[in-house]
Parts: structure tokens; C-alpha cells; sequence
């Protein structure tokens, strides 16, 4: 796996912790060290979940009807919490994921503005 | 769906499990797999608390948590018995001065009266402040007079007291106090009879039967509430009555009576001079409020029709006197005379509490210090700030719970000391009873203290460098808790102050009035009230006469004289100031007459007074020729009117229209010292003495004695008896018991005051101590290198000492700036504030100094014997 080294490391944007959890469940039922993995990997290691904030998070999303947990075995032959999106948190990833597309949208035009149309 | 605690640790297990597992495939070996794993996860205890707080809902979980800091805190209070024991007491005492001074505030000033609509129900007062008369109560004709021209006011009602010799309702014939009112009086009054009927406007006028209501005190005390009484009839001096009913239990005001009769059954109150002389008053008014009616538009109404009487009748209200109504609602007029007063004790309770809160702050300051170090750990471990806060707020919980059972149970007793003490001031303290609001107050004041000491202690800071605190776990004591500590021993030496100097006025103004030279003998003379019998002057003259003479035989009296009025205690009996004229003085124009007592005095009452004779002669038997009429005039008089000194053989007259319509000159025969009858710190008084014979009244008896004075009580009552069997004999004093009792007032005030000011000194002892005990034990350190480095002992010693005086003096100078600020803003709403004198102060401040010394003392010796290798080594 590659290193990165910690300065190189991008802090994740408030707010977008939930949605990228409930990206990464598309694929499937996982456990909280699978969905913190998945995340760095994906992220080519830019991303990186800190333990604290991905479990209360979980929690978080449990509570709001988004994702549902049972108790499942792991690969590593270890009792774990597998951690599944439910209907409402479909609709809420779609809904994350138009808002979370304005945004770039919206920063990119602050940012990059476009030429001014030529007379 | 919520996960159970043993879950998350689970949950938080399998994460590591995995993440181990993980490495050792990818080559770790087991422990560094481990160790990375927990390292990369980071704080386990956050992370499962804060994953247990995405479940939290609202304040169950909240209790829960706080129940659990409370058995926690409960275990650790249990390990600290001698500073819980300290906490609990000095908040007991905070909080049971305020719970005790507070119930009898509601009691006195804040509760309404059981009388119906009470709120709409006046007193009205006449008082004429220019002659010194703050209630004149009203006479018939005026009472007509506002009746006739108030619409604001639906009803007036009347009160006035007798004493009747009560004969009937079981056992001896006995004196009754009573009220005679007139037949509106009890529906003004809104008051409703327990048994039979109260008095109706049908027991009005000369022909009605007489008519009597119980009170309800009398009642059930002498009359064992036995309803049998309604319907008896009762002898009121010459007329009958019939008792018609009980009244219901109400304050007694005006006055406290035995029964309440109508008009019929006085015989004064149906003749001639009750009803058509406009300045004879004896009846207490009252009023209740028209509908619609405000108590603004009656005191304007009955200002109006009041200004239109007295320029009706110019012969009955000099213009000197500057008469007025004064309109109040009846339940401030009773509590009024308590309010200044009570108002200063919830102050007093107030300061004791604040004193009380800093001190136990301090000693949660100085544990909190101590156990920096188990915060430091748990901070680590990591419990949140809110966690720790919690924890500390549980702690302080617990104590200013225990202090406030503690202090609600103190108050009991309190609340009956205190209302005794207002009972003095206001008739409505003597129904003032504990109940459940002391407990609110009280849990007000725990509460109120509990999170103001949670917040006292400061955090460990979590980014702080932890290291020093969990490693040696030893007492560190930074500059600002250092700061802290001694503020908060500041603040209470400070409050202390003004406490102890209120004290200390007081205490000064009573030593002063106790010492104060009166003028007279105190000691050997013997004051005794002889009430004269109601029978005519000549045979009152000769009763005296041989009541002096017998007495003046009996062995140890070395004088007797009769006069009128015994001195302080029966102030204000007599009109302080009355109008005169001498010949040979001539007012300046606009000036007023000049003002004397009129005081009645025998032959001999100078001398064994005590009171010196300056010029001129004694009264003798002699004087009691009508058509020489004398009088002594005291030395002001003399001094002031004849400056020459030639006023033996002037004559003097009255002028005010009390003494006659026409001035009857009277003829100085002698000259007396100043004394002053009426106020115990002698002011210059002008009086005048007329002899007892040429007036034809006397009713106390001057006794002076060689040996113990009231030895001579039993034989002088005997001597009494022997002329006279029903002769009364009552309150035989010597002047200085006389002078003691009157200034029994004062004498609570200050001693009430001086309670106050012994707890806060005690608590601020215990604060000054405990802060500097603290300073030194977290200073062992600092204190063995000066030892070592070279220093004496004794200069440690005065180092400390040198600290709490400064405290002392600090707290002191904040003190009495603040005190003075507060005097001036308390000057605005009362009217007799004093600031005191600079005796009081200095007292106060070194009684202070001298406790905070004695307070240091223990530290101090504590830092100079400080063993050095010991100090050295410890760290």
C-alpha cells in the first residue's frame, strides 16, 4: 500500500464524512475498518478517516435511518458490525451527491472563472 | 436499535482485531502490529464516548450520568471528612441565615392579610409633623367631615381602644382592653366571624343594645374556645353587652384586644365632648376603596376635602402644626416599622452568604489543586471537559446539598429568634411560621452556590503537557489558582468588614447612650408608677401627700417626691414642646414663641433626682396658694430668656390654647439644671415645672434610697396598700434599669447585628487560614531552599505573616470603599443611614488584622520549621 506522507494528507471538508460512507456502501454491506480502508484506497491515500470520527459517524447514520447494522464474522474470523445502506439512505446519497456536484460547480466558477464571450 | 455499551467495545475490538491482523499478513511481527494498530486508532475512550453520545436523547441520559458522578463524588467527599465537614458547616450557616431571615420577610412584608380584598384596604393617618405629632388619630366631627365629602372611599370605619372591668364569662372581675367601633367597621374591615355574627351598622347609635365579639386570641386562650360564650351577657364597666360572636383570626391592629363592643357600651364615646369637640381625637380610621377607585384618586380626594376642613375650622388646626392625612394600604402600614429593619438583615444574611460561598470556594479551589493531578490522569484517559466538569459540579452538589439540609434545619430555630426580633416592629412577625419556603430558598441558594463552585477550579488543560502531574502526583501551585485564592480571602475579609463595622457602630451608639450623662442619679433613685385612682383631686392631693410622708419615714429612704412622668419611659407622653412667653422677652417678628416641656413635680423631686439647683429656691408645701403661682424653669430657659441672669421673680404664661383662653402669669421662683426626660443622650431641653399642688396631678413616685433600692420595694407597697387596699403599685425601676430597658431595642439590634458579624469573622478566619495553610504546604519546596540558602526562621515566619496581613489589609481598604459606596446608595431609600464614626472603624479593621495575624499564625510557625533535607529531597 502506498505511504503518503502525513503533510500530503487532505483534511475532509465538513459535512462530507456521511456521504462519502454512504458512497462507499453502494457495493455492499462492510464493517467500519473495511469502510475506513475502502475510503483511503479510493482516495489513492488522501483520504484518511480518523477512527474517531468514522464510528460516531456510523452511529450518526444508523440513528437517522440511513444505513441498518448486524452483527456478521469477519474476514479475519473476528465478530463485527456490518454496516448496510437502507432506501432512505439511497435517496440521501443521490440528494448528497447532486448538492455535493453544485458545490464543485459552484467553487469551480469562483475559482476558474470562464472567459468573458468575445464580441 | 440503541446498541448496548458492551457493543461498542466490541465494535471497537473487532476494528482492532482486523487492523491487526492486516499488519501480520503484511509482515509486522504481533506486538508492533499491536502497538501500531492502538496508535493509528487513537483514543479509545473518546472515540466509544463520543459513538455513546450519538445515542444520547435529552436530559435521561444526563441524569443517568450525573446519578453516577453523584455516588462518585459521594465516595470521594467520604475520603476528605474534615474538608466536607468544614464546606457543609460554613454553607449550613450561609444558607440557614438567609432561609430563617427570608421566611420572616415574606411573613412580615409580602403576605397578604386574610381580610377580604386587602388590597383595597387603607389606613389613614392625621399627623402634624410641625408640632411633632407623627399620628393624631382622628376626632368624631372630622371623621363626619370626610364621610361626607369622599366618594372614593365606599366606607370609613372607627376604631378606638378602652379598658373596661369585665364582668361575667367565668372568674374574677378582671381589666378588659377593648375596641369600640361603630357599625361599618368589621365590613370595612372585611373581616368574617368563626361563631354568631360580627357588629352591623343596627348596633349603631344611643338606643341599640350593647354588643360584644370576641376576639379570636381571646377566645381560645382564656376562654378555651368554648362556643358556649356567644349569647352570654357580659357587665363593661356600668353597661351590659352581649356577646353576638368570634371574630376570625386577623392581625390585631390597631390594636391588640380582648373583645370588640359597639358605641352603646361606652359611655364616653355617646357624650358630648367625643361628639361635637373637633380636637378630641381617639379613633383610628380606615377605609375601603370605592369600585373603580385607585389608592392614588382617594389620597388625592381625601387631601382635597381634608385642605377644605381645616380652613373650615382654623380654630382646631394651627397653622404651625402644617396637619396633613397621610393614606397607606393597611398591610404597609402594620409592616412598615419592620421593613428597614428587615430589609438590613436580608442584607447582613446576604453578605454572610456571599462570605460563606467564597470561603467554601477557596477550599474547593485549594482540593481541586490537590487532585490535579487524578484530573490530569482522567483527562488522559479521555474523559471529555464537560466529563470532568461534571464530575466537579456532582461533587459541589453534594456538599451545598448536605449544607442546605443542614441549613434549612438550622433555620427552624432561626425563623422563631428572628420574628421575636420583629415582632418588636410589626404584630405581623407573631404569625410568621416555617414553612416550605424556607426549603425553596434554601434549595435555591445550594443550587445557586453549586454551580457557582464548579466553575471555580480550573481544568487541566488536555493539550497541556501532562507529564509532571501524572508523574509525581505532588502539589503544584500555579500563580493564578495562587491569585485565586487570595481573592476570594480578600472578598471575605472585605464583606467581613462591612458586617463587623455596622456591628461596631451600633455596639459604639448603645455604649454611648449607656454611659452618656444623664443628669440624674441613677443608681439610688427609685421610679414606681402609683396610677391615681379615678376619684376627685382633693382626695388624689391628700393620698399623695400621705403616701410621701409614710414613705419618707421608712428606713433607707433618704427622699421622696412625686411627679408625672418617670424619664425615657414615658416619652412622648406628654407634648414635647409647648408655647410660652415671658415678660421682659419679646419675640423678633415671625419669630415663634419659644417651647418648653410642661413638666408637674413636688417639693424635693430635684434633690433627689440629683438634679442640681442653680438659683432661686425649691418647690415647698407651701406653694399650693392659687393666687401665687409658681414655677422653676431649667437652666436653657434661663439662659436663653434672661441673659442677665435675672429671671428669679419674672413671670412666664403659656399661650398655647390647651393650658386656657386666657394666659395666667406664673412667677420664677428657681432655677434647675438641664436634664432631659425624653432622650437618653442629653440634648439642652427647655422645660418648665409647675408643683404638684397648684396642678392637682401626679402618678409616679420618686423614691430615693441609701442602700439597695429595691429593697424597698415590699415596704413601700405595704405603705401603699395601708392607705389605699386597690392602689396599684407597678414597674418600680431604679433609673438605670429604667434607661437599660428602654434601650432594649437597640440592645438586640446590636446584638443581632454583632451574630452576624461573629460568623462572618469566623468564616473569614477559617478562609485566611486555610489559604495561607495551603500557600505553605505547596511552598515546602521554596521554603527549604531559603532555609538552606541562609535564611532565619523567623524571617519565614514573618514572610507568611507578613502575606495574611496583607490580605487583611487589602480586604479591609476594598471593604470600606465598598461599604461607603454602598452606605451613599442606600442613603437614597432610607432615611437614616448612617455611616460610622471613625471609632467603629478602627475597631473593626483591627479586630480584622488582629484575626488575620492569628490566623497566620499556624502556617507561619508550619513554613519557619520547614526540615530542609526533608524539603530538599521531596522532589
Amino acid at each position: 500500500m502506498p505511504k503518503q506522507p502525513d503533510d500530503q494528507r487532505l483534511e475532509l471538508l465538513q459535512g462530507t464524512l456521511d456521504m462519502l460512507i454512504l458512497r462507499t456502501l453502494q457495493w455492499g454491506a462492510q464493517h467500519g475498518h473495511g469502510i475506513g480502508q475502502a475510503i483511503r484506497a479510493r482516495s489513492d491515500a488522501l483520504l484518511k478517516v480518523e477512527t474517531g470520527s468514522l464510528y460516531p459517524a456510523l452511529h450518526r447514520l444508523v440513528k437517522r435511518g440511513w444505513l441498518t447494522a448486524e452483527w456478521g464474522v469477519s474476514e479475519a474470523h473476528q465478530r463485527a458490525r456490518y454496516y448496510r445502506l437502507t432506501a432512505a439512505g439511497k435517496a440521501q446519497l443521490l440528494r448528497e451527491q447532486d448538492r455535493w456536484a453544485q458545490l464543485v460547480d459552484a467553487i469551480g466558477r469562483v475559482m476558474n472563472p470562464a472567459p468573458a464571450p468575445k464580441e | 436499535m440503541r446498541p448496548h455499551d458492551d457493543d461498542l467495545d466490541d465494535e471497537i475490538r473487532g476494528h482492532l482485531a482486523i487492523s491487526i491482523k492486516e499488519r501480520i499478513e503484511r509482515g509486522e511481527d504481533p506486538a508492533s502490529a499491536r502497538l501500531a494498530a492502538l496508535k493509528e486508532f487513537g483514543n479509545v475512550t473518546l472515540t466509544r464516548d463520543s459513538m455513546r453520545s450519538v445515542w444520547r436523547f435529552g436530559w435521561l441520559d444526563q441524569i443517568d450520568a450525573l446519578a453516577r458522578d453523584l455516588r462518585l463524588a459521594l465516595r470521594s467527599l467520604l475520603r476528605a471528612k474534615g474538608l466536607a465537614a468544614t464546606v457543609v458547616a460554613t454553607l449550613a450557616l450561609g444558607i440557614g441565615a438567609n432561609a430563617a431571615i427570608f421566611s420572616v420577610v415574606r411573613g412580615v412584608l409580602l403576605r397578604p392579610l386574610v381580610n377580604r380584598d386587602e388590597d383595597r384596604l387603607l389606613y389613614i393617618r392625621q399627623l402634624a409633623p410641625g408640632i411633632g405629632a407623627e399620628n393624631l388619630t382622628f376626632s368624631v366631627p372630622e371623621i363626619n367631615d370626610l364621610k361626607a365629602r369622599v366618594k372614593t372611599i365606599a366606607a370609613f370605619g372607627d376604631f378606638s381602644t378602652v379598658d373596661f372591668t369585665m364582668i361575667g364569662l367565668g372568674g374574677e372581675p378582671r381589666i378588659v382592653k377593648a375596641g369600640v367601633v361603630g357599625g361599618s367597621f368589621f365590613d370595612v374591615m372585611g373581616l368574617r366571624p368563626v361563631l354568631g355574627r360580627l357588629l352591623t351598622p343596627r348596633d349603631d347609635g344611643p338606643e341599640a343594645a350593647g354588643a360584644a365579639v370576641l376576639t379570636y386570641r381571646f377566645w381560645t386562650e382564656s376562654l378555651a374556645g368554648d362556643p358556649s360564650m356567644v349569647g352570654k351577657t357580659i357587665r363593661l364597666g356600668p353597661r351590659t353587652a352581649t356577646v353576638v360572636g368570634v371574630l376570625e383570626p386577623s392581625v390585631p391592629y390597631p390594636a391588640d384586644t380582648e373583645i370588640i363592643a359597639n358605641i352603646v357600651t361606652s359611655p364616653h364615646h355617646l357624650g358630648a365632648t367625643m361628639n361635637t369637640s373637633r380636637t378630641h381625637r381617639m379613633s383610628e380610621l380606615f377605609g375601603r376603596l370605592a369600585p373603580g377607585a385607585t389608592i392614588e384618586s382617594a389620597r388625592a380626594e381625601l387631601a382635597t376635602a381634608y385642605a377644605a376642613i381645616v380652613r373650615a375650622h382654623p380654630e382646631a388646626y394651627s397653622p404651625r402644626s402644617n396637619a396633613q392625612l397621610s393614606v397607606s394600604r393597611l398591610r404597609d402600614q402594620i409592616a412598615a416599622p419592620a421593613r428597614t429593619v428587615l430589609l438590613v438583615l436580608l442584607a447582613a444574611a446576604a453578605v454572610v452568604f456571599v462570605i460563606a460561598c467564597s470561603n467554601v470556594a477557596n477550599l474547593i479551589l485549594a482540593r481541586s489543586v490537590r487532585r490535579e493531578g487524578e484530573l490530569a490522569v482522567r483527562a488522559a484517559l479521555g474523559a471529555g471537559s464537560g466529563a470532568l466538569r461534571r464530575t466537579l459540579l456532582a461533587e459541589s452538589l453534594v456538599l451545598c446539598a448536605a449544607g442546605a439540609v443542614l441549613g434549612v434545619v438550622l433555620a427552624q430555630p432561626l425563623v422563631a429568634v428572628v420574628a421575636r426580633f420583629a415582632a418588636r416592629f410589626s404584630v405581623r412577625a407573631l404569625e410568621v411560621t416555617v414553612d416550605m419556603s424556607v426549603v425553596w430558598v434554601g434549595a435555591g441558594l445550594a443550587i445557586a452556590a453549586a454551580v457557582l463552585l464548579a466553575y471555580v477550579p480550573r481544568l487541566p488543560s488536555p493539550h497541556a503537557p501532562a507529564g509532571l502531574g501524572l508523574a509525581s502526583g505532588s502539589v503544584r501551585i500555579t500563580p493564578g489558582t495562587n491569585r485565586r485564592l487570595r481573592i476570594f480571602a480578600t472578598t471575605q475579609i472585605a464583606f467581613s468588614f462591612v458586617l463587623l463595622a455596622g456591628a461596631a457602630m451600633l455596639l459604639a451608639t448603645l455604649v454611648a447612650m449607656q454611659t452618656a450623662n444623664t443628669g440624674y442619679d441613677m443608681r439610688q433613685v427609685l421610679a414606681l408608677d402609683i396610677p391615681p385612682a379615678a376619684t376627685g383631686t382633693s382626695q388624689v392631693m391628700t393620698f399623695y401627700q400621705e403616701l410621701t410622708r409614710r414613705v419618707g419615714r421608712l428606713p433607707g429612704v433618704t427622699g421622696v417626691a412625686e411627679g408625672m412622668v418617670v424619664p425615657w419611659r414615658d416619652a412622648g407622653a406628654l407634648p414635647s414642646g409647648i408655647a410660652f412667653a415671658v415678660d421682659g422677652y419679646r419675640p423678633a417678628d415671625g419669630e415663634e414663641n419659644p417651647r418648653a416641656r410642661f413638666r408637674v413635680v413636688s417639693p424635693r423631686y430635684f434633690a433627689v433626682m440629683g438634679v442640681p439647683l442653680v438659683a432661686g429656691r425649691d418647690f415647698t408645701d407651701e406653694d399650693r396658694d392659687a393666687r401665687d403661682l409658681v414655677v422653676i424653669v431649667s437652666q436653657s430657659v434661663a439662659q436663653r430668656l434672661f441673659p442677665n441672669g435675672e429671671a428669679i421673680n419674672r413671670h412666664m404664661w403659656w399661650v398655647d390654647p390647651y393650658f386656657g383662653p386666657k394666659p395666667v402669669p406664673r412667677r420664677i421662683v428657681g432655677v434647675v439644671g438641664d436634664v432631659d426626660d425624653e432622650h437618653i443622650v442629653r440634648a439642652p431641653a427647655m422645660a418648665v415645672y409647675q408643683p404638684v399642688a397648684q396642678v392637682g396631678f401626679a402618678q409616679r413616685l420618686f423614691v430615693r434610697a441609701s442602700g439597695d433600692p429595691y429593697a424597698l420595694v415590699p415596704s413601700i407597697r405595704r405603705t401603699v396598700r395601708d392607705i389605699a387596699a386597690d392602689q396599684p403599685v407597678e414597674r418600680a425601676a431604679t433609673l438605670e434599669d429604667v434607661r437599660a430597658e428602654v434601650l432594649s431595642p437597640d440592645r438586640l439590634n446590636a446584638f443581632v447585628f454583632a451574630g452576624f458579624a461573629g460568623i462572618a469573622l469566623l468564616i473569614a478566619v477559617v478562609g485566611v487560614a486555610g489559604v495561607l495553610a495551603f500557600s505553605v504546604s505547596a511552598r515546602t519546596r521554596e521554603f527549604g531552599v531559603r532555609l538552606a540558602i541562609g535564611s532565619a526562621p523567623r524571617h519565614l515566619l514573618a514572610r507568611v505573616l507578613k502575606e495574611g496581613v496583607v490580605i487583611a489589609a487589602i480586604g479591609i481598604a476594598s471593604g470600606a470603599a465598598g461599604g461607603f459606596a454602598l452606605a451613599r446608595a442606600a442613603a437614597r431609600f432610607f432615611d437614616h443611614v448612617q455611616v460610622p464614626g471613625a471609632v467603629p472603624l478602627t475597631g473593626a479593621a483591627a479586630i480584622l488584622i488582629a484575626a488575620a495575624i492569628a490566623a497566620s499564625l499556624m502556617p507561619a510557625a508550619r513554613a519557619s520549621r520547614v526540615d530542609v533535607m526533608q524539603a530538599l529531597r521531596s522532589e
